[in-house]
């Protein structure tokens, strides 16, 4: 077998950064910043099912039509693995998986979809991500508060196999109840010692919980718990989006079906989800939202996580990422992933010399 | 105005806050051992059922006030927040005192369970029910390793996990199967009085305070009224006319009573005994007869006599000198009565507008003692008789027409027209000229025409004569050609056109602005520098004219701070860094400020000034027959790199979702512009001339970021994750009815509404620093988790840590500052054991404290060695004293160590640290109080809350942040010029530690203040650097 290596701390952090130099007219020097590119790749069939087993081979990455060559591939809870080490000509042999998740993230019943031994076996899939959980404590929640405070412990009781969990709540404020940790008691006394009242800064705090996020290695998710409105964030939701997909970062949403009643929340949470990867769900109440949470670590568990070096790209605007699955056999599945990013560009003086002293005025 | 602390849940209620300082003791440790203390044989205590932590949580209370503070704020918190008001009475309950009363009744049943050990007590999984029952659980699987707690009783379950009950603890304890003990206690809490002098209503068959408290709002008002007046003064009340007579008067005794002052049986009265003959007329009562007094004041014209009082109370021994000679006192106040006495300033729940305690507090005195007029009385008799809405305003012109030639006339109009709470009022111009005046030699002062002008336009331009209190220097020429050349664009039809031409006069204006506040303008060419800077914006007529005026009036610019003409956006950014410097430190915190402008700029998308002058010097060539366009189109074609986000909403659900918010006419514009078009095709000069049009969008928002970025927060996220928030400034005065927007303070528009594109300013780029820090305060993460971001106080700290530049201050000057804070400290602690001294002490000290601070300083003179008091002092307090006491003592030897070495260093050099520059260098602007950015210190005490102020005057009457970040960066060896990078940062991180309970807990800043400050000085602050050696930068 061959010998797997850890790649995933230089990943991140950028070790393998593959800058480009833009030289503009004006003799402003930009530097592209583009770190490798990870995507987290859902293949499902018609009716939702996950497809697992399919192999590098099988994927075809284009980033504004420029066909990209993976780095890295893994399944599910693999440890990501440079191409080098799959054997060539190795196909993989496409599996569907009967899935309790449904793309468009509603819930089609209130009958429960695993049993607590299912969950736990799901649960096992998804080692070595690290899971944001945002909760709104906001006056939107009061009269759901307490239930969705026993979904939110329950669901972290069950993720036991995760590397780490960070809890975070928000209304007007944003606040770090339990930071990034393996300590799931510390995580349940943070949920549990969460204060309701005051306005809702959905967007601000989403911002903020990615921005954490982004600052460590590996496979992350951020979970966000809300009852939809939004009525105190400063930034707007593309905003938080692009910064999602530009970090790789997918969200999951859970809310209820009251949100429903607000459009603009039921527009976003679908469409901010499914753009960077991840899902939105709306179940009856919070006393339901345990199948969500079931639905989240099975989707979590069969995705396929591959990355890139992105070629030369002289684009410093939004870059468009597609993937396709190759082969005849293979057209008939679906994909989810993030549908792009935008790279950071940062200004070469940044860190250049101190800034001129003035010439001789004329 | 919003609250600093989550008061548990509030659905659909609005959540008021008034109310004023809070208790002594506020620097004590949050868990403060006392509030487990056992009943003792004093009645001066009172009961609470169950743990305080959990108490404070359900009263919507700061965890970290002492003992002392809890009931007056529970009181508070009743008052304020636990009822719903109409016509001034108390209606319906809210959810937070329904929440609060149930809590009470669960704590007692939890009580009832720990029996008379009050100790909770569950030894087996088995067990659990009843405690489950009243916390509104149940087991989610039967008692085994894996069962859990889930919800049995919403409204039960509710009040469990908002009180903190450790209910995860108890989960682990049922799932091992282990003993679950959590002692339950009953807490005793100090009490004003006896428990038994609050049963007034006799309806509670036994003395139970809060229950009290809780449940009657006017008992709660006069307990919190009370708790803010000094021990001497209470006790005194108490006795005479005793609680029950007061309970009418709550209202106005809580607004306008924490200055009353009862001392050897007589009430002291603002002016001392020389007023004593005009407080007896107006009061109709003696003060030594102190009850019958204070009956008489609190009751007198439903409260305005009482607010009177207070007002002039507030102000310096000095000021209070001048206002309270008799025939004033009475004279002004039957100004300020006049006939109608409606409405009352005792209405819940803000006080009035704070009109008549800036007059009384900022009226500026000659020489001579007489207030400063303005240009001179007869503009005054005119602007009273502009055409006015206000009945009253009308009655006061009139009256005017017979004024003589006593400056007392103007002032008494002020004080009856500082009733008049709409923006455009006499009192607002009479305050922003006497401020331009105040820094003002006499050659510099403002005309009388000069003033007529700033009075005929201040409905329009007012919200920028701020400019003028702060740059002293500029004449009258200079601001008179601001007024027409601000008209001239007024005048423009086209609208883009015009909202473009002033944004863009406005960001020059304030590139000006930064350049002269660091000193890199000379004083002696503001005005001419200002001047040629306007300038080329007094005819504009077209979008190429507009590029070029622009061009030029930057050229100006620069060249003023000894920069090019034409400068590239790395020289602008340069100048804005601040002047060169030579050593290492300095050149690299230079090089950080550049850095951060530079980060803001690329985050906002916005196209380098480098290539629309090259754009715009090649079109000019171009149409004369010169250079080829060829050369040109990928420049232009930077013009189109600009994205928008990817958006979430089609466009028909932004119309109906965003209510128009997003429709910004400016960015739709510059998406649509395409000049490689007209570079492609052959076109007559004519229309490359004219195509340097294009550019004015893009050269807009540049200047104005260039504005943005120099002020940006510590912290912000806006400036880096919104790219539109620049662009999005909307200049055109259309977002409000009138247009009277494009001229004033910007306003936010867009927060909360999601497909708004996020949120954006409308209007000038007056006060932009204080704005930008509203947009980005809730960014601010704070460290306590029932605290909220305290808004309108925490813009103005933000703004006193990003407005100042540190490069010339030395470490002379620093020494200095740090000295006097010293100095003020050995003077207190002295004073412990001198009774000659604790005089001096408090009779300076006075102007700057109320009553029942300098009481309780007086009590902890009673300790030894002096370090209660030490304790319980602001920075701005010892800064302030130590300077004072010098003053008014000059001869005196020095007490202490500090005392010696700033005796030397005085002597030696007197102009470096002289109290001017040191105010200049170390205090902070007061936009709102002062009405300029200029900084100062200005020694006056905390100001409480008013309508329409909230928070902010408090914010900028507190002065101590700067004066105790510099501190510590000389007693910790940082250089001057560190102070860049650690005033904003201690600033933010403070602000991160802010646990208020109300709109005026002053105590809670301070506390947040020496929590920093302590994490400082242990190392615990990572992102701040260790000091370097003694190379630093400054002068």
């Amino acid at each position: 077998m061959a010998k797997r290596h850890v790649l995933l701390p230089l990943l991140l952090l950028g070790v393998f950064s593959g800058g480009l130099w833009l030289a503009a007219q004006d003799d402003t020097v930009f530097r592209i910043t583009v770190d490798m590119v990870q995507l987290n790749v859902a293949v499902t069939d018609k009716k939702g099912n996950y497809v697992t087993g399919l192999r590098p081979w099988d994927f075809q990455l284009t980033e504004d039509g420029i066909q990209q060559k993976l780095a890295t591939f893994a399944e599910g809870n693999e440890t990501p693995r440079h191409l080098a080490e799959f054997e060539p000509n190795q196909f993989g042999a496409p599996k569907v998986v009967p899935s309790s998740a449904r793309v468009s993230g509603r819930l089609r019943n209130d009958q429960a979809i695993f049993s607590d031994d299912q969950q736990e076996s799901v649960t096992s899939l998804i080692a070595g991500a690290s899971v944001f959980i945002l909760f709104d404590t906001s006056n939107y929640m009061y009269k759901g508060f307490v239930f969705a405070q026993d979904a939110i412990a329950n669901f972290v009781r069950t993720l036991d196999h995760p590397d780490r969990v960070a809890f975070y709540s928000y209304s007007r404020d944003f606040s770090r109840a339990a930071t990034l940790t393996s300590d799931r008691g510390q995580v349940l006394r943070g949920v549990r010692a969460t204060v309701a009242g005051d306005d809702a800064a959905l967007y601000n705090a989403l911002l903020l919980t990615l921005k954490d996020a982004a600052q460590f290695s590996g496979r992350k998710v951020v979970v966000v718990f809300s009852n939809g409105p939004d009525n105190a964030s400063m930034v707007a939701p593309e905003d938080v989006r692009e910064l999602a997909q530009s970090e790789g970062i997918p969200i999951y949403m859970i809310s209820t079906r009251e949100a429903r009643l607000e459009p603009v929340s039921t527009a976003v949470f679908e469409r901010m989800s499914a753009s960077t990867g991840g899902k939105a769900y709306f179940a009856k109440s919070w006393q339901d939202q345990q199948k969500a949470f079931a639905n989240i670590r099975d989707d979590l568990a069969h995705v396929y996580s591959v990355s890139y070096y992105p070629q030369t790209n002289p684009n410093r605007g939004w870059r468009d990422i597609k993937v396709k699955l190759i082969g005849e056999h293979l057209k008939k599945y679906k994909i989810r992933t993030r549908n792009g990013y935008r790279p950071k560009a940062a200004r070469l003086a940044v860190q250049s010399a101190p800034p001129t002293a003035m010439p001789p005025s004329d | 105005m919003r609250p600093c602390l989550r008061a548990s849940v509030h659905v659909f209620v609005v959540l008021f806050s008034i109310c004023g300082v809070a208790n002594r003791s506020w620097s004590q440790s949050a868990e403060a051992p006392a509030q487990r203390a056992a009943p003792s044989d004093s009645v001066s205590q009172a009961a609470i059922p169950g743990p305080i932590r959990s108490f404070l949580r359900m009263a919507a209370i700061s965890q970290k006030v002492s003992p002392d503070e809890i009931l007056p704020l529970l009181a508070r918190n009743v008052v304020v927040e636990g009822y719903q008001y109409w016509q001034d009475k108390a209606r319906k309950p809210t959810e937070f005192l329904r929440l609060l009363k149930d809590y009470l009744e669960q704590a007692r049943e939890l009580q009832a369970l720990a029996g008379l050990q009050e100790t909770i007590r569950v030894n087996r999984c088995s067990e659990a029910q009843p405690l489950l029952t009243i916390l509104g659980y149940r087991l989610r699987q039967p008692c085994g390793p894996n069962t859990s707690l889930e919800t049995a009783d919403p409204d039960k379950a509710f009040l469990t996990v908002d009180s903190g009950f450790p209910l995860a603890d108890l989960e682990d304890m049922l799932r091992s199967d282990k003993p679950f003990v959590y002692p339950f206690p009953t807490s005793y809490v100090p009490a004003l009085f006896t428990p038994v002098d609050w049963m007034i209503s006799r309806r509670e068959s036994k003395p139970d305070l809060v229950s009290t408290l809780v449940n009657d709002p006017a008992l709660a008002r006069l307990y919190w009224a009370l708790s803010r007046i000094d021990e001497n003064t209470r006790l005194a009340l108490r006795q005479s006319p005793g609680l029950e007579k007061l309970i009418p008067f709550a209202a106005v005794l809580e607004f306008y009573g924490s200055h009353l002052h009862i001392r050897s049986g007589r009430v002291v009265l603002p002016g001392g005994e020389k007023a004593e003959p005009g407080w007896k007329n107006l009061v109709g009562s003696t003060p030594d007869a102190p009850a019958d007094f204070v009956v008489k004041l609190l009751s007198k014209d439903e409260g305005w006599l009482a607010a009177y009082y207070d007002a002039l109370s507030h102000v310096s021994r000095a000021q209070q000198s001048y206002f309270t000679e008799p025939k004033r006192l009475q004279r002004f106040y039957e100004a300020l009565r006049g006939q109608d006495l409606s409405p009352s300033p005792a209405r819940p729940v803000f006080r009035p507008n704070p009109g008549m305690m800036l007059l009384a507090t900022r009226l500026h005195f000659e020489a001579n003692g007489q207030p400063h007029v303005p240009g001179n009385l007869d503009i005054w008799k005119e602007v009273l008789r502009r055409k006015s809405d206000s009945k009253l305003v009308r009655e006061w012109a009139k009256r005017a027409a017979k004024w003589n030639n006593s400056a007392d006339n103007l002032v008494e109009a002020m004080f009856a027209l500082s009733r008049v709470s709409t923006k455009d009022t006499p009192l607002q111009i009479f305050l922003i000229t006497s401020e331009i005046n105040r820094r003002r030699s006499p050659e510099q002062r403002l005309t009388p025409q000069t003033v007529r002008l700033l009075a005929e336009k201040f409905s329009r331009f007012g919200n920028q004569y701020p400019i003028f209190s702060e740059f002293h220097a500029l004449n009258n020429a200079a601001i008179t050609r601001f007024i027409s050349t601000a008209e001239a664009l007024d005048r423009i039809q086209d609208k883009a056109l015009r909202a473009n031409a002033v944004g863009m006069f406005q960001a020059n204006i304030g590139l000006w602005q930064i350049l002269a506040r660091q000193e890199q303008i000379p004083t002696a060419n503001w005005s001419d520098s200002w001047q040629r800077v306007i300038a080329p914006f007094a005819n504009i007529t077209s979008g190429p004219q507009l590029y070029n005026s622009a061009r030029a009036s930057l050229s100006e610019v620069s060249k003023a701070a000894g920069g090019r003409a034409d400068p590239s956006q790395e020289e602008l950014i340069a100048l804005l860094a601040g002047p060169v410097q030579s050593a290492p430190e300095a050149q690299q915190i230079r090089q950080e400020i550049a850095n951060r402008i530079r980060s803001v700029l690329d985050a906002q998308r916005l196209v380098s000034l480098d290539t629309l002058t090259q754009l715009g010097a090649g079109l000019n060539q171009l149409a004369e027959g010169n250079g080829m366009a060829e050369s040109l189109i990928r420049l232009a074609g930077q013009l189109r790199e600009f994205e928008m986000p990817k958006p979430l909403f089609t466009t028909r659900e932004r119309s109906e979702w965003a209510s128009g918010l997003y429709n910004n006419k400016h960015t739709a514009t510059q998406m649509k512009t395409d000049l490689t078009k007209v570079l492609k095709t052959p076109a007559n000069p004519q229309d490359l001339a004219q195509a340097a049009g294009q550019l004015v969008p893009f050269l807009r928002d540049t200047l104005v970021g260039l504005n943005y970025a120099y002020y940006e927060p510590p912290g912000a996220q806006m400036l880096h994750n919104n790219p539109l928030f620049v662009r999005s400034h909307d200049f055109s005065g259309e977002m409000t009815m009138g247009g009277e927007q494009v001229w004033q303070t910007p306003r936010m528009f867009g927060r909360g509404w999601s497909a708004s594109g996020g949120a954006h300013l409308a209007g000038s780029l007056a006060d932009l620093p204080y704005v930008l820090a509203q947009v980005e305060q809730d960014f601010i993460v704070p460290e306590n988790v029932q605290s909220l971001i305290w808004e309108d106080l925490v813009p103005g700290m933000v703004t006193s840590a990003t407005i100042p530049r540190w490069w010339r201050v030395s470490r002379n000057e620093l020494r200095a500052v740090t000295l006097y804070q010293r100095v003020g400290e050995e003077l207190v602690a002295a004073a412990a054991g001198d009774e000659k001294l604790r005089i001096d002490v408090m009779n300076i000290l006075s102007d700057r404290m109320l009553p029942q601070r300098a009481e309780e300083l007086k009590h902890a003179f009673r300790s030894q060695p002096g370090q209660d008091a030490v304790s319980n002092l602001t920075p701005s307090e010892s800064f302030f004293l130590a300077a004072e006491y010098r003053s008014r003592f000059p001869g005196q030897p020095s007490i202490g160590k500090a005392g010696q070495e700033l005796d030397s260093l005085v002597e030696r050099y007197a102009d470096e640290i002289s109290l001017k520059r040191l105010s200049e260098d170390f205090g902070v602007p007061h936009p709102a109080l002062a009405q300029s950015y200029g900084r100062e210190l200005l020694n006056v005490k905390p100001f409480p809350t008013f309508l329409g102020y909230s928070s902010r005057l408090l914010a900028e009457s507190w002065d101590s942040n700067n004066l105790y970040w510099a501190r510590l960066a000389d007693e910790m060896g940082y250089s001057p010029v560190m102070l860049h990078r650690l005033v904003p940062q201690l600033t933010h991180r403070m602000i991160e530690k802010i646990f208020a309970t109300h709109l005026e807990d002053w105590p809670a800043v301070l506390r947040a203040l020496r929590e920093t400050g302590e994490e400082f000085r242990t190392g615990k602050i990572a992102s701040l650097p260790k000091p370097a050696a003694n190379n630093g930068g400054g002068s």
